[in-house]
């Protein structure tokens, strides 16, 4: 049958929808604990899987906010027990589709004229989705094009969207609202700026053009003449999702290049642009004549010169062996805050070291093998032992720069993308910092 | 024919101006430079003029959803997607008539004024069902299929009434109201859904003395 979609639209539908993930979970939990009294003990995965497909049902039922919040997760790995992550990382490839009149629709309203008024043709279905849009597959002289169409009402609906979640995603992850209040200010900073086709065509024509040197990176091309607020137009371009890429037979050339391609454009996205693509989903990048093509620039995210030097000073690990050192620079960081006791303070160092050596690991040797499955296992379970650490979770305040948190991600979710590929890529440490 | 669109426009002017319709049809024709001869030419009177202005939008917005070159390729859940999207479209010209007609008026009442556009709306729903049910996009089922226009109808007018109190940017929310709406009464029409709901119905409402 023909597309269709199920973006809620009264504030009402979409709280009956989170009401019934709670009461999802609930039941799970009860079957759970039910069957642990009959003496079946199902571990803990098998119970965090099935809630994970309760709230995934909800999140992939509403578009929007939710959605972009459960892939946001899914890369925040040191958040999530895996199952959740998981569940969550599959939103991506779900979203239903609009129906081709609203398609047109779009088009007329925001570009006066139909799509086959535009382009000599324009495929009816959507080609796949893209979590607050579509794309559609459209020709002109020649020339393929992929073009996103946003669903309508989505700016609309992402604020009180984003308000409903919260109190879900902070059950989840168990953290107080007030002290994840600057976290969520940032990620709907980010969100709403999502919705912005006209922002994404600047960003993504800025950066493609700074990062061209780069080798084994390429970007589509923008088409501003057949963009605007609501849709957006760049290249088709062909190629393997970097999930697809991994689960294929490429040699181990194919993938360390792959890799490398994707470390380097993030190394210098970070380090020397300051300005970085921070949505490292692997339905982001394709692999084409074994380089990678960078897609989607609707996350993007600025590093102030002030937050970069506060931040990235734990690169340097000569940091952890200086007691007084390591504790200035997490003061300045505002991870420990002036009041906190010594018992917490302590247990922050601690955590604080363990974290910063396993994600500094990558840079230590000039090298670094994603391959090895042990490396990403010890950010799990870091995050695992972070997540029930219940000293940690009993913290006030909020800990940590908002600004940190796109960082983290595009760290995380290069380090995930680079395992999931098993790729060898050679690292350097940003220029300030050789010696 | 000159006077009927003459005339017709006129109408709108004086709704949008006064917010009601005219009070006779002598002060609606003095200003219009039209004769009273010539209205009733065109006209049985004031509720047959605004008739004809309501039927009038409704065929203009399907000529032009049926001229349009996907029109033949379409389904009959796509066709009442297309022609609703342009019903709004065409309805933003005559939006402060719009506002004035109906922001007060309950989607099930069936005034006098709107009979033309009602009549010619279910006959085109008729169509949309037959063909829709020889496709198989709609479950055949007998008797019952003779309430799809009305019901269709009714979504029409729910559309509407959506749409007179929507206050979003370039009432993108009534454009997510329409392509819901109609994917639930197809999804509806498409499975067995409304008979069941009729069986339940039947079941429960009770059938008379001789079963207590």
């Amino acid at each position: 049958m023909s597309g269709q979609t199920s973006i809620r639209s009264s504030r009402l539908g979409r709280m009956a929808a989170f009401a019934g993930t709670g009461a999802r979970v609930g039941i799970n939990y009860l079957k759970h604990y039910g069957q642990r009294s009959i003496g079946s003990a199902p571990d803990e995965n098998s119970l965090h899987e099935r809630n994970a497909e309760a709230v995934y049902k909800t999140f992939s039922e509403l578009k929007g906010g939710p959605l972009k919040l459960a892939q946001m997760l899914s890369i925040d790995q040191n958040l999530l027990p895996a199952a959740y992550a998981g569940q969550f990382a599959k939103a991506q490839y779900s979203a239903p589709p609009l129906s081709y009149p609203l398609v047109a629709r779009t088009f007329r309203r925001e570009m006066g004229k139909a799509p086959l008024e535009i382009f000599d043709s324009f495929s009816e279905a959507a080609a796949h989705g893209a979590s607050i849009g579509q794309v559609h597959k459209a020709t002109k002289d020649g020339r393929t094009y992929a073009v996103k169409v946003q669903y309508p009402g989505v700016a609309e609906s992402l604020r009180s969207d984003l308000r409903i979640v919260k109190p879900v995603a902070l059950q989840i992850i168990g953290f107080r609202e007030r002290d994840v209040e600057g976290y969520f200010r940032e990620v709907e900073s980010r969100l709403l700026e999502e919705t912005d086709y006209i922002l994404e065509l600047q960003r993504s024509m800025e950066l493609s053009r700074a990062s061209a040197h780069l080798e084994g990176v390429t970007f589509p091309r923008y088409f501003p003449e057949f963009s605007c607020r609501r849709i957006l137009t760049m290249d088709w371009v062909d190629g393997l999702t970097l999930d697809r890429f991994a689960k294929s037979a490429a040699s181990r050339e194919e993938r360390d290049r792959v890799g490398q391609a994707l470390w380097d454009f993030y190394d210098f996205q970070i380090h020397t642009l300051r300005l970085f693509h921070a949505d490292p989903h692997p339905g982001n990048f394709l692999v084409r004549d074994g380089g990678v093509v960078v897609l989607d620039f609707g996350c993007t995210k600025k590093i102030e010169p002030e937050f970069y030097r506060r931040h990235f000073r734990f690169l340097d690990e000569r940091l952890l062996e200086d007691r007084a050192a390591l504790e200035e620079a997490l003061v300045d960081l505002e991870i420990v805050l002036p009041d906190d006791p010594e018992k917490f303070r302590s247990r922050l160092r601690e955590f604080c070291t363990a974290s910063i050596s396993i994600l500094a690991r990558p840079f230590r040797d000039g090298h670094f093998d994603f391959s090895d499955p042990a490396f990403m296992r010890s950010i799990y379970d870091l995050g695992e032992q972070n997540r029930r650490d219940e000293s940690l979770r009993s913290l006030r305040g909020q800990r940590g720069s908002p600004d940190s948190i796109y960082v983290n991600r595009a760290y995380f979710g290069l380090y995930s993308l680079l395992s999931v590929i098993g790729a060898r890529v050679k690292t350097r440490l940003p220029e300030w910092m050789r010696d | 024919m000159e006077n009927r669109e003459k005339i017709l426009v006129g109408f709108r002017d004086h709704i949008a101006r006064h917010g009601h319709p005219p009070a006779s049809v002598f002060a609606f024709c003095e200003p219009l430079g039209v004769s009273e001869r010539d209205f009733y030419t065109e006209f049985g009177s004031i509720e047959s003029l605004e008739s004809a202005f309501w039927e009038d939008l409704f065929t203009k917005t399907l000529a032009a959803v049926q001229s349009g070159a996907e029109w033949e390729g379409f389904g009959a859940r796509q066709r009442m997607l297309a022609f609703l999207y342009a019903f709004l479209e065409k309805s933003l010209d005559v939006r402060t008539v719009l506002l004035f007609r109906f922001r007060n008026l309950s989607p099930l009442s069936t005034p006098e004024w709107l009979r033309g556009m009602e009549r010619r709306f279910k006959e085109w729903a008729a169509e949309l069902v037959s063909a829709g049910s020889s496709s198989g996009e709609i479950a055949e089922r007998g008797r019952l299929a003779g309430l799809y226009p009305t019901a269709m109808y009714l979504l029409l007018r729910l559309v509407i009434d959506f749409h007179v109190k929507d206050t979003s940017a370039r009432y993108e929310r009534s454009d997510a109201f329409v392509e819901k709406s109609v994917n639930l009464a197809f999804d509806l029409l498409r499975t067995q859904a409304i008979d069941s709901a009729f069986d339940l119905l039947r079941f429960l409402v009770p059938r008379g003395r001789h079963q207590t």
